[in-house]
């Protein structure tokens, strides 16, 4: 492999590390707070691109798609909020597997509705950042680039939110003593369906930003919760840091798993060959907190 | 000044305490005293409204919160220092103390500098974790928290278990500021020694029921505290 192609992986291995980061941000601050698995947390990033497409296409190129977006994530927010205000207040404090399921039943229903809104289809819609960069004799899409750059913006915002805001400190005041938090005189109750709009709201944003990027379908959902999943075990669910640090790992296992002949074939199950390594040597993940 | 009238709570079946009533006045101190296991934690822990199967009555300076959730009861007027220390043990000092803070338009308001000066020992551990204290430590945070509130009425749940006998004292001491300054304080202990010096009335429970209220002078010494606490 030569310099050039070794950065061209590289830079294609950010770019997936930069959308599954989003994604993953969010279901890892949901389990954070809530300690509850959103099954239904890809659904909303499905949501998201499908809205996002479909807007970016009838308003135009450009100005479109930043419409599409802003909608995508004001809509997978506000699902989060009637999912959390509905599902998941009659699951908290029940065992996972109550959890699990109920969140799983809502994404079967949100899939269910994606395919009767949006069909079947697969669809596509043009980068609002066209045009290429050379780097190395290899050329980029610009668009690569301002996955990446939005990233690291949303990371960290979201780090300035958690460490820098009220409502940041109430969050982190949750997930190590709710009881005592309530006692403390915080709306924990309010401050949960704030955490899940916010989740869903970053699983929105991961959707309407990967939409030019790849072609959206109604098997995104499980694709993306699949790699979301594996990223939050190997850096610790709950984590921000360990969310960034699995994405970075996971984005490039793929990108040069893909690209290697010999490995093609295996470069997805190279990811959960190295969640299973890290859940036998770590289980609680690289960055995780153990359970209390 | 805290009322509580006809407080019972269960859990599940299992109904824990009785018919709780109960006055404590602007200034004054009730202790609650009982064994392990007598329904200290739990009567108090109703009172604040953290527990679902609690029912009664419960107001403070004459407004009803009964039927308040628990972070508006203590929003408005109670606090609640619970047992063992309980501080946001990933938070830093400063962070535990600013997320109790509540105006509730008291005149007596207090700050973190007041904190400080109250217990100058925590001042210089500010920005470190509260996971990170002294037992001693974390004890003076949770009440400090609690403090932070402004409170009309504190609940205090065996504030000095495993304290030194200096930091006792020292409780002791800041449990009669507060009650000069209008505080009605309920506090539960087994050290009944410290609790009876500071206390005006102690209320005797016994399996979930008050089975005697004495003025402290006249508790010290009593039948009841011999037979219900065995000393
Ligand atoms: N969460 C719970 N579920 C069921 N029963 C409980 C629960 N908490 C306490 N109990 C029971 O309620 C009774 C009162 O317990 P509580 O903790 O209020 O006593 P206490 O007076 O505070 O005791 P201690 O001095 O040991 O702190 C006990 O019999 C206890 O076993
Ligand atoms: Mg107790």
């Amino acid at each position: 492999m030569t310099p050039g192609q070794l950065l061209l992986f590289a830079m294609g291995g950010l770019a997936n590390a930069a959308y599954l980061f989003i994604v993953a941000a969010g279901l890892s601050l949901v389990f954070g707070a809530l300690r509850v698995i959103n099954m239904a947390h890809g659904s909303l990033y499905m949501v998201a691109a499908f809205v996002t497409v479909v807007i970016a296409n009838q308003v135009g190129a450009g100005l479109g798609f930043w419409a599409g977006l802003l909608v995508a994530v004001a809509v997978t927010g506000a699902i989060g909020g009637v999912v959390e205000v509905l599902v998941l207040r009659r699951v908290y404090g029940r065992e996972h597997l109550v959890q699990l399921l109920g969140t799983y039943a809502v994404s079967l229903v949100v899939a269910g509705a994606v395919r009767i809104v949006f069909g079947a289809n697969y669809r596509t819609v043009a980068s609002p950042i066209p045009g290429h960069l050379n780097l190395g004799g290899y050329s980029y899409a610009s668009y690569s680039l301002f996955m990446i750059a939005a990233a690291i913006v949303i990371a960290a915002g979201v780090w300035a939110m958690l460490y820098r805001t009220n409502l940041g400190r109430n969050i982190r005041a949750a997930v190590a003593d709710p009881d005592l938090l309530n006692a403390t005189g915080v709306n924990v109750t309010r401050l949960y369906t704030t955490v899940f709009v916010i989740g869903a709201g970053l699983a929105g944003l991961g959707g309407s930003i990967v939409a030019p990027s790849q072609a959206i379908g109604s098997s995104i959902d499980t694709d993306v919760l699949v790699l979301a999943f594996a990223i939050s075990v190997i850096g610790g669910l709950g984590s921000i840091i360990g969310s960034a640090v699995g994405s970075l790992i996971v984005g490039m296992v793929i990108s040069f798993g893909l690209v290697i002949p010999a490995t093609n074939p295996f470069a997805l199950a190279f990811v959960f060959i190295i969640m299973t390594a890290v859940l036998t040597v770590r289980p609680r993940g690289l960055f995780g907190l153990p359970e209390n | 000044m805290l009322k509580v009238e006809g407080l019972n709570v269960r859990y599940g079946k299992s109904h824990v305490v009785f018919d709780f009533t109960v006055e404590v006045g602007d200034g004054e101190l009730l202790a609650v005293l009982g064994r392990n296991g007598a329904g200290k934690t739990t009567t108090i822990r109703g009172i604040v409204g953290l527990l679902a199967g609690a029912s009664g009555k419960v107001s403070v300076g004459g407004r009803d919160m009964s039927a308040w959730p628990a972070h508006r009861r203590t929003r408005e007027g109670l606090a609640y220092v619970p047992s063992g220390a309980r501080c946001f043990q990933n938070l830093t000092v400063d962070e535990n103390l600013e997320i109790a803070a509540h105006a509730n338009g008291a005149d007596h308001s207090w700050t973190k500098k007041r904190i400080w000066e109250l217990f100058p020992k925590l001042e210089p551990l500010k920005n470190n974790l509260a996971g990170g204290l002294s037992g001693g430590e974390r004890q003076m945070l949770a009440v400090g928290r609690a403090l932070m509130g402004n409170p009309r009425v504190m609940l205090l749940d065996e504030p000095t278990e495993g304290l030194a006998p200096v930091l006792v004292q020292s409780i002791g001491t800041l449990l009669g500021t507060l009650k000069s300054t209008g505080v009605s304080i309920l506090l539960a202990e087994q050290n009944h020694q410290m609790a009876l010096r500071v206390a005006d009335r102690a209320a005797f429970i016994e399996k979930g029921r008050v089975v005697e209220v004495l003025p402290a002078a006249r508790a010290r010494d009593s039948e009841v505290l011999h037979r219900i606490l065995g000393v």
